[in-house]
């Protein structure tokens, strides 16, 4: 499979398994371009967030080739890793907020770690939960907020450092229509100013009515691929 | 205001004990280390005080009168102040002899009339050659040499021992702290491990998180050694005191340069914590994916 230019992920007969039991991904094959907007489907079980994990870095394939960004990352060094997870803004299911720092500081987070100045930081913060209806909640901290409040946060951290590949687990599931809409609405706003999207859902509905290119996941497989009309 | 923390380290209660722990064993440290330094400063003391002097026994005969005796006792102190090497010497007189020897003897005793040996005490201005001073005094019958070698050999030995073991115990009491920060640190690593993996998730370098911990650690490592050295040198200076009042003059005390080395100790403390920390962590993170 050869790999053009703007492809920033590529995946080739990669395998998955925890421990000793089955493999729960199996000969995954599949890229994806710069600045493309991709959901990843499937019913519970079926793979997505192993899938998504693989892609975030947070576990390594047990066989297979994994490129992100143009580097093999089955045998980058750890010491690489942190500048290459720089590059990947990850909205996790259960949001994984840091219960303990205000909105701000969790927000901040992914700034502060790439050694941005506290100035830089306050604007870049302040503007993006502004953007996203928080402006209010600078200092709330994330047990006090609604599960609506909660996800634009999570939304908001991992865009605020700007990265090349956007990963969402499920981020509409706790939502109800109209605010996933808004949502995917947000999502797709960040694909045109250049980020690459992937969004894990099993809401078939949405999928439908946005028409972006699909990777569905079955029993660990990609069964089918849709690719964007517009590529 | 300080760094700023993502971790809430201090929520952890194995943390929280740890200010606690660290100033008992720099408060045991103090005494330890203190008692060390005196005991090295006592050995100096003596070791000097007996190297630069020595004691000529002149014993009498059976049938020698106390003024033939006396007369002894002035041709070996002539023969002593005309030898190289010997800055004074005089026969301690009988009066102080006397009191020596009160406490066994008691007061009313008449030790005139007792055959004791006099003594000559000699200073020295440098070593001396024992072998061709005991030749010189064979011209006085009796007279013999005690260069305290035998006290001061071991008496010094002791000491130095003593030393020994008081560094060991320190070192051990380091060990002992570097410990309990392990176990600290590691139930942190437990405790933290969800925010631990956002943080690495989000581009954290292992640096960045072990830096958290070690900066903790030091603090709380200063803090408790602070605290364990004020008490210590309180009890020291409380010791002191008690020891002032008994009047001894052959008991050490404190130098001036004893005072930066106790007070090291609170530092000593705070780099353990944090470079044990900083091992711990960045040792588990690299297990991590």
């Amino acid at each position: 499979m050869a790999t053009s230019n703007n492809t920033i992920v590529k995946f080739e007969k990669v395998g998955i398994r925890y421990g000793t039991g089955p493999e729960v991904l199996r000969d995954i094959n599949f890229d994806l371009a710069e600045a493309s907007f991709s959901f990843l489907t499937g019913v519970s079980g079926a793979g997505k967030s192993s899938l998504l994990r693989l892609m975030y870095l947070a576990t390594r394939p047990n066989r297979g080739l994994v490129t992100m960004f143009g580097k093999d990352v089955t045998t980058v060094t750890r010491n690489e890793l942190p500048a290459i997870r720089r590059n990947i803004g990850v909205v996790f299911q259960d949001f994984r907020l840091l219960n303990h720092l205000n909105v701000f500081d969790n927000v901040a987070l992914p700034l502060r770690v790439s050694g941005a100045p506290e100035d830089v930081v306050d604007k870049h913060v302040s503007e993006l939960l502004t953007w996203v209806g928080l402006a209010d909640h600078l200092k709330a901290l994330p047990p006090t907020l609604s599960g609506g409040q909660k996800q634009r946060v999570a939304i908001a951290r991992a865009v605020i450092a700007r990265p090349r590949l956007l990963l969402a687990d499920e981020p509409t599931g706790n939502v109800n229509d109209a605010i996933a809409v808004r949502l995917l609405y947000l999502f797709e706003e960040l694909n045109r100013v250049g980020t690459t999207v992937v969004i894990a859902t099993h809401n078939e509905a949405l999928v439908d009515r946005f028409g972006h290119a699909q990777l569905h996941l079955d029993k660990g497989s990609i069964t089918h691929r849709r690719v964007e009309p517009n590529s | 205001m300080g760094p700023r923390s993502d971790l809430p380290l201090s929520d952890n209660p194995a943390i929280r004990i740890l200010p606690w722990i660290i100033a008992l064993m720099v408060y045991l440290a103090t005494l330890t280390l203190a008692g060390g330094l005196l005991v090295a400063t006592m050995a100096d003391e003596w070791s000097r005080s007996l190297t630069g002097a020595l004691t000529v026994q002149v014993t009498p005969t059976k049938s020698e009168s106390l003024a033939e005796l006396d007369a002894r006792v002035a041709q070996a102190t002539r023969t002593l102040l005309k030898t190289p090497g010997v800055k004074s010497a005089h026969a301690i007189p009988l009066a102080e002899i006397s009191a020596m020897l009160e406490p066994w003897l008691g007061p009313e005793s008449n030790i005139a009339d007792l055959p004791l040996p006099r003594l000559i005490a000699v200073t020295l201005d440098r070593e001396l050659d024992r072998e061709a001073l005991a030749q010189r005094l064979q011209k006085t019958p009796g007279a013999e040499i005690d260069d305290h070698e035998y006290w001061r050999t071991h008496l010094v030995m002791f000491l130095r021992s003593l030393e020994i073991v008081a560094v060991i115990m320190v070192s051990l009491i380091g060990v002992t702290t570097a410990t309990i920060v392990v176990f600290a640190t590691r139930s942190g690593l437990a405790v933290h491990l969800e925010v631990i993996e956002v943080l690495h998730l989000i581009g954290a370098p292992d640096d960045y998180i072990a830096s958290q911990f070690q900066r903790h650690a030091q603090r709380l490592g200063f803090i408790g050694g602070v605290a364990g050295g004020v008490f210590g040198v309180a009890t020291l200076l409380g010791l002191s005191t008690l020891a002032g009042n008994l009047d001894g003059a052959a008991l050490p005390s404190f130098q001036n340069w004893h005072w930066p080395v106790l007070a090291a100790l609170p530092i000593a403390s705070a780099y353990i914590a944090k470079w044990t920390a900083r091992r711990i962590v960045i040792r588990a993170l690299t297990s991590m994916v």
